[in-house]
């Protein structure tokens, strides 16, 4: 593992030249953010806070200009990641070619989930959408390179090739250590139903979606309490809490 | 109609990255010809007179929105749009890897018909060795003095450049691909103006998908009469269809418009033994579905007009009778709701919700209100968004909640507990 900032001042120079190339491909400079950002994480393995300052300063742009661009996009990595970036497809295509079972093999053998890294830095797995390759799917890429037709079979020598350095595809560059590891965090999934039940063992809030911990459903308790605010008769206030109470008393006198 | 092979003559038969085998099968004789005997005016007239219409989704005439250039002295651009990312669309991903140098071609000729000296190619992020095969598909038109200054004496200077996205489906909208190519994020722009007035740097610009830019090559060879011969009367030439899911033989296959709908999945082999057919998803992920009663109905842009859906990007689903259609439903709705860039509120929160009932109804555990919340809230995300993203949420969902209710009234739990 390199120390990499040290190490930034140095390869922002050696880069230096690549990248003025690069501005000059551009009638206005700010057009080469995107390839500037996609060579330093080429060579860093992410888009680190370094690499998006040093941009900002080339292009002439505050670096939350640039910070906010490289965040719509999901191919840039603004946490370090695993040697690996393993992408399944979750397309519609692949989904029905039985993608769903590959990616519960992908989780069972890696022992993550949907943007996490594994302990020793090697795997980051992601669900991603259709990769225009419907026509082998299920389909993959690995650090961006294509697999096709995917079998747990395949899976099983392709995680083993990769851990014994074997694999036909290089591994990204690594300058620190994987932090990619979303966690599902219990009081920002209530509105969510299971949208992070990517994780394994993650325990998921809502026992599924919309349903809170006491088995009620949520959309019924706002429903419920829709109706409570339907008509506006004086019998109902009696019902509602003391501040709207007031507020519905004041618009009746308009 | 059997298989025509046009643009896709030659994939699999000979190595078309490497120039020389390119030009042995007549390449960059047209853009020679163009540049030698023809006007800018030419190319855009036989582009006009072919009926070539855009191939990218939208399906608009590519000669009229070349027409649309405002005839001033600014600079202008042609961009070709590679940012395929249509689910079940993986035509552009072929040509770009496969016959690079017909897809040069056909942008260097669409440059000069429009009167561009700078083209751009944005191709997808994830398509990163197929960015590096057209760069080298580039340098090697560029030695051979196809790119670059004084394109055969004739004193027209013409460069290209790739611009390689990072993940964002929005980008293949137009003006999103636009913002996304000058470094901003990739959120579509408030049209008008449209990027023929003011377009890239706020320049006239024209965004061409690939497939549309590459058959500008077999037009100028054979004449537009020639493409214009094929079709139906609205519907000209070829396209390639992608067909894939529940056939046999999924894969490009490039057709005459107006094809049958049956036939087109019998070239793909068929359904697979035993089984039935239940919808076709025709034109991408945004259109709605066919059904069986649609199998004979011609495949080009009025007819699927006609029946309620589009052609778009010419990307055939397949779907037999192993289809959970509301997991189908939710896997498409939960893509735009994930691809949604934000800026519109019907689109951002929308896409969110439906999907929100959706994972409900995937876990078997929907409310009552649920069916009739997904026919409320699809109609009211629909046609008040500033790009096509947000309407594309509702069509596959509410046609295949249509056709097949009683596979999401299986989802809902009868009895509820209250509150």
């Amino acid at each position: 593992m390199i120390a990499r900032t040290e190490n930034f001042p140095k390869l922002l120079e050696d880069l230096r030249p690549q990248c003025e190339e690069i501005i000059g491909r551009y009638e206005h400079s700010r057009s080469a953010l995107l390839p500037l950002i996609h060579l330093f994480q080429e060579h860093e393995g992410y888009a680190s806070s370094d690499a998006q300052r040093a941009v900002a300063q080339m292009l002439n742009l505050s670096p939350a200009v640039v910070e906010s661009t490289v965040s719509f996009y999901t191919l840039f990595f603004r946490k370090p990641v695993g040697k690996y970036m393993l992408q399944v497809c979750r397309g519609l295509a692949c989904s029905i070619n039985g993608a769903e079972n590959i990616m519960a093999y992908f989780r069972e053998k890696l022992g993550i989930g949907h943007l996490q890294t594994t302990d020793d830095g090697v795997f980051s797995y992601e669900e991603v959408e259709c990769l225009a390759a419907c026509d082998r799917a299920t389909c993959m890429q690995v650090n961006l390179e294509f697999v096709y037709d995917l079998t747990p079979q395949m899976i099983d020598e392709m995680l083993d090739a990769m851990r014994a350095g074997t694999y036909p595809v290089p591994p990204m560059a690594q300058t620190d250590a994987p932090q990619r590891t979303w966690k599902v965090v219990q009081d920002t999934q209530v509105s969510h139903g299971g949208k992070s039940i990517g994780a394994v063992d993650q325990p998921n809030p809502n026992n599924g979606s919309g349903v809170d911990k006491d088995g009620v459903i949520m959309i019924d308790r706002i429903l419920a309490q829709e109706a409570r605010f339907k008509g506006r008769t004086k019998e109902r206030l009696a019902n509602v809490e003391p501040s709207i109470k007031t507020v519905l008393e004041h618009e009746d006198l308009q | 109609m059997p298989v025509t092979k046009v643009l896709t003559a030659g994939i699999g038969e000979a190595d078309l990255r490497d120039i020389d085998v390119y030009r042995k099968r007549g390449g960059y004789k047209q853009l020679e010809r163009a540049f030698k005997t023809m006007k800018p005016a030419d190319v855009l007239e036989a582009a006009d007179k072919s009926g070539l219409r855009g191939r990218g989704g939208a399906g608009f005439p590519t000669g009229r929105k070349w027409s649309f250039l405002p005839a001033n002295d600014k600079p202008r651009y042609l961009v070709c749009n590679c940012d395929e990312a249509e689910p079940g669309t993986f035509k552009d991903h072929m040509l770009l890897e496969e016959t690079p140098h017909l897809v040069l071609e056909g942008i260097l000729l669409g440059a000069y018909g429009i009167g561009s000296h700078h083209a751009y190619i944005y191709i997808r992020g994830e398509f990163k060795r197929g960015a590096q095969i057209f760069n080298e598909a580039i340098e090697q038109a560029r030695k051979a003095g196809f790119v670059g200054k004084n394109l055969f004496g004739s004193g027209y200077d013409l460069e290209v450049t790739v611009h390689r996205g990072a993940g964002a489906y929005i980008c293949g909208e137009e003006t999103a691909l636009l913002n996304s190519l000058e470094g901003k994020r990739g959120e579509p722009r408030l049209k008008p103006p449209f990027p023929a007035v003011a377009g890239l740097y706020g320049m006239p610009t024209v965004v061409n998908n690939v497939e549309t830019l590459a058959y500008l090559v077999p037009i100028l060879e054979n004449g537009a009469e020639w493409f214009a011969a094929v079709g139906t009367e609205r519907s000209k030439g070829y396209k390639i269809i992608s067909i894939s899911g529940h056939v046999q033989k999924p894969g490009n296959y490039e057709v005459a418009l107006g094809t049958p709908v049956r036939e087109l999945i019998d070239i793909a082999g068929g359904l697979r033994q035993g089984r039935k057919l239940m919808a076709i998803q025709p034109g991408g992920g945004s259109s709605a579905c066919i059904f069986e009663e649609h199998l004979d109905m011609p495949y080009d842009y009025e007819s699927l007009a006609k029946a309620g859906t589009m052609l778009g990007s010419g990307a055939m689903v397949v779907m037999d009778d192993t289809t959970d259609f509301v997991r189908a439903a939710h896997n498409l709705v939960r893509f735009f709701a994930h691809e949604s860039c934000g800026q519109c509120t019907p689109c951002r929160e929308g896409g969110d919700w439906l999907e929100t009932v959706l994972d409900r109804l995937v876990e078997g555990r929907g409310v009552p209100s649920d069916i009739d919340m997904l026919h409320r809230v699809g109609h009211q995300i629909t046609g008040i968004n500033l790009c096509p993203l947000g309407d594309s949420i509702e069509p596959f969902l509410l046609s295949v909640l249509k056709r097949f209710p009683e596979q999401f009234e299986a989802r809902v739990i009868k009895e509820t507990v209250s509150a």
